[in-house]
């Protein structure tokens, strides 16, 4: 398992983020989805190495992330994309890319063929040499996926990668996503369950800092037929067919 | 996206220790090609010029002079330490003002490493950017012929400077990530260098030396790279606070959990330890300085080599058959020195003591006001030694209120000539040598009348106070300056000797 978490959390003062998260994870496209405030950036950060957990158990490629030696290594086959993506205006797309390539410690000499191969991936190659403050938001993001899959990642996070993208880059999107997950772990947390249907093998739902739901999306599909739940596709009722029975529960409780 | 179209490459070759350099150039590359430090140089290439440069050619074509206003007062620092401290806070600031703080966090390569890029390239462009404008400047000098030798030392200096604030703002913006970080830290260093030459000002010698504008010591009406070396010893003692400070700073950047591994934060740790260690060690050297003839010593890092004078082949004329050398240095300004001693000369010509020769001798520091004699007369065969250094010569003077006449500084040298032949000293002599010495500068056509404005406003001798022409020495003056020459000349040379003694009284006078 690339992904190895125990009954990790994380509070931030008195509000818990995350709370009690277990969950594996090997090659494939795993999609986290769930509500604003559910605890999906906070787990994406811990799974990232930026953000150290309050308590539980976090193994990410066979490592344990909280020595400085297994963690490096982490970071060196790892990809993440933030939520909110900054951006150097000054620099280029390709020199964007290329910074990020080197922080990851790439071998220097494969690093301009990376970083070719990493905009094409994001059909970013005809702004390669556009400064990052002339591109749109679209392309911004467009960007920001091609330096988390610089390196070649075996554990790839992406948090809303698609916010922001057309239509017709949203789909390209999902079948790169297809493409990277045969041999990596692909996180993506998303608000769009479509997403999740196109792309993803496998989803977890979280809610309050819990994962209320976890398995395929066919499964997560399965939960919402019959319960009369909100949503315009099956996905979306699922999704709000468990969320709906999990509030339930804990008020309940 | 192309998903099937190009794989990602894969790498997972262990990474060489040989490759680090590579990275850390491309880096570097990166860093300089993108930083905004070139975008604030077009300001401070326009300061510089009208702060710096411009003041400093209203004074003598010496480069002791000419530097004394933009190096030794700090100028140069002044122009661009604020902006340098400004644009590398915001350049430190940068990753947490874009919100990319995290996406540094989680890559291999430890944050403090990719700080110290981006430091470096702010660095290397303020730097170079000061080196260029600088050596500008010095092409500009040495173009209108300026005399002496550029103060390498305190270029060096002024370099460390530059550097510190760059460190200092780095270190600020990064730990304050906000778009108020580069103006805060901009007004800081105007601040700080604010303070620094108010203290310099105030205090001449002690700690206050090491401060970065605090002119004391090696500039100003001396002879610093024409007769001897600058003395390195402030210098060095000021390299050691300034890069202390910067070596500080960028090791505060590396302390924070996000910066690096433990052994990284240790070794960022201890460079903090040793700048501040650096920066206190030249503090207290700075504090045991003392004002030697050549400059600032500092006894711990003097070097006995760096006394030694300069050789030179000096350039020669002559007044009134006396031969007459300068320094080359002082070559534009050797008609105005025969023209200044002719009179004089040929006033005392065949006398007894009177100078085979004129030489010029390096200036001396001192902490005393009046200094030194400026011009001597003594040996065998007689000599008279002037230190040029000591006197506003001829031309632009930046510091005296407006340019130097000719006719200015001919009288000066002509009141130090006469005050030395009659053996007054670095004092105003008995009364008998001050009326000889009166009627000799009106011999040499400086009359009575104005005399006493003349010594009242001589830097190189005490003087009698300002006043009229009258009394009983310039009595017996006047009795002597009316005698014919042949018995003005006979009287001097039966009573020279008693008169350089002086054992002369006026009743002595003829």
């Amino acid at each position: 398992m690339n992904v190895d978490i125990t009954d990790l959390t994380r509070r931030f003062g008195r509000t818990q983020a995350v709370a009690g998260v277990s969950l594996q994870a090997g090659a494939g496209v795993f999609g986290l989805l769930g509500p604003n405030g559910a605890g999906k950036t906070s787990l994406l950060r811990m799974m990232a190495t930026v953000l150290p957990p309050t308590s539980g158990r976090l193994r990410l490629l066979g490592r344990d992330p909280g020595s400085y030696g297994p963690r490096r290594e982490i970071r060196r086959r790892l990809g993440y994309l933030p939520q909110n993506l900054g951006y150097y205006p000054g620099f280029t797309a390709a020199e964007f890319v290329e910074y990020f390539a080197l922080l990851k410690e790439m071998p220097p000499g494969q690093v301009p063929r990376a970083v070719a191969a990493a905009i094409e991936q994001v059909s970013l190659s005809d702004k390669a040499r556009a400064k990052l403050r002339t591109l749109s938001g679209g392309m911004l993001r467009r960007a920001g996926i091609a330096q988390a899959i610089v390196n070649g990642p075996e554990l790839l996070l992406l948090d809303e990668p698609t916010a922001g993208l057309d239509p017709e880059q949203r789909v390209a999107f999902r079948a790169l996503l297809r493409d990277l997950g045969q041999r990596a772990t692909v996180i993506v947390s998303t608000h769009l369950v479509e997403d999740v249907g196109a792309a993803c093998t496998e989803v977890a739902l979280m809610d309050a800092g819990k994962i209320v739901f976890q398995g395929t999306p066919d499964e997560l599909i399965a939960r919402g037929e019959g319960t009369g739940a909100a949503g315009d596709a099956p996905l979306e009722r699922g999704y709000s067919a468990v969320l709906a029975a999990s509030r339930s529960a804990t008020a309940v409780a | 996206m192309t998903a099937a179209t190009a794989a990602p490459v894969r790498h997972r070759t262990p990474r060489a220790t040989s490759a680090i350099p590579l990275t850390a150039a491309r880096l570097l590359r990166t860093e300089l090609r993108r930083n905004a430090m070139p975008w604030i140089l077009p300001l401070i290439a326009a300061l510089f010029w009208f702060d710096s440069y411009r003041p400093s050619t209203g004074t003598a074509p010496l480069y002791v002079l000419r530097t004394f206003w933009n190096m030794g007062q700090g100028d140069t620092i002044v122009d661009f330490g604020p902006f340098v401290a400004g644009v590398a806070a915001w350049m430190g600031s940068r990753d947490g003002r874009r919100g990319l703080a995290d996406l540094v966090t989680a890559t291999a390569r430890p944050r403090w490493a990719a700080q110290l890029a981006t430091w470096a390239a702010t660095a290397i462009w303020a730097v170079a950017a000061y080196l260029v404008f600088v050596g500008v400047m010095f092409a500009m000098y040495a173009h209108q012929g300026v005399g002496g030798t550029p103060p390498w030392w305190w270029v060096a200096v002024a370099v460390t400077a530059v550097t510190a604030f760059s460190a200092v703002g780095f270190a600020f913006g990064a730990y304050w990530p906000s778009r108020f970080a580069a103006p805060v830290a901009a007004l800081g260093g105007f601040l700080a260098m604010a303070m620094s030459s108010q203290t310099g000002f105030r205090s001449p010698t002690g700690w206050a030396l090491i401060l970065p504008t605090n002119s004391n010591g090696n500039f100003d009406e001396t002879d610093s790279g024409i007769f001897y070396p600058w003395l390195p010893d402030l210098p060095i003692a000021r390299i050691m606070f300034l890069a202390g400070i910067a070596v500080a700073a960028l090791g505060l950047t590396g302390l924070p959990g996000r910066a690096g591994g433990p052994w990284l934060r240790r070794a960022a740790a201890v460079v903090t330890v040793a700048g501040v260690a650096s920066a206190g060690i030249a503090v207290g050297l700075a504090s045991n300085a003392r004002l030697s003839a050549h400059g600032m010593v500092i006894p711990a890092l003097h070097d006995a080599a760096d006394d030694a004078p300069i050789t030179y082949t000096p350039v020669c004329g002559r007044a009134a058959g006396v031969p007459v050398c300068l320094n080359p240095a002082y070559r534009r300004w050797l008609p105005d020195v025969n023209g200044a001693l002719a009179p004089v000369l040929a006033e005392v010509a065949g006398l007894p003591g009177t100078p085979v020769r004129a030489t010029q001798v390096a200036a001396a520091y001192s902490s005393s006001a009046g200094g030194p004699q400026a011009v001597t007369l003594g040996g065998h065969p007689p000599v008279l030694r002037m230190s040029l250094g000591s006197f506003d010569m001829p031309g632009p003077c930046g510091f005296c209120g407006g340019p130097v006449a000719t006719k200015q500084f001919a009288d000066q040298i002509r009141l130090g000539f006469a005050q030395a032949f009659v053996g007054a000293g670095n004092g105003p002599g008995g009364p008998a040598q001050q009326a000889v010495q009166a009627a000799l500068l009106q011999g040499a056509g400086i009359p009575f009348a104005v005399q006493p404005a003349l010594m009242a406003s001589s830097k190189n001798g005490p003087g009698p106070p300002p006043g009229p022409a009258t009394g009983p020495v310039y009595a017996a003056a006047r009795r002597l300056a009316t005698l014919p020459a042949a018995a003005r000349h006979a009287w001097l040379a039966a009573h020279l000797a008693a008169l350089r003694a002086g054992r002369l009284t006026l009743k002595d006078m003829p």
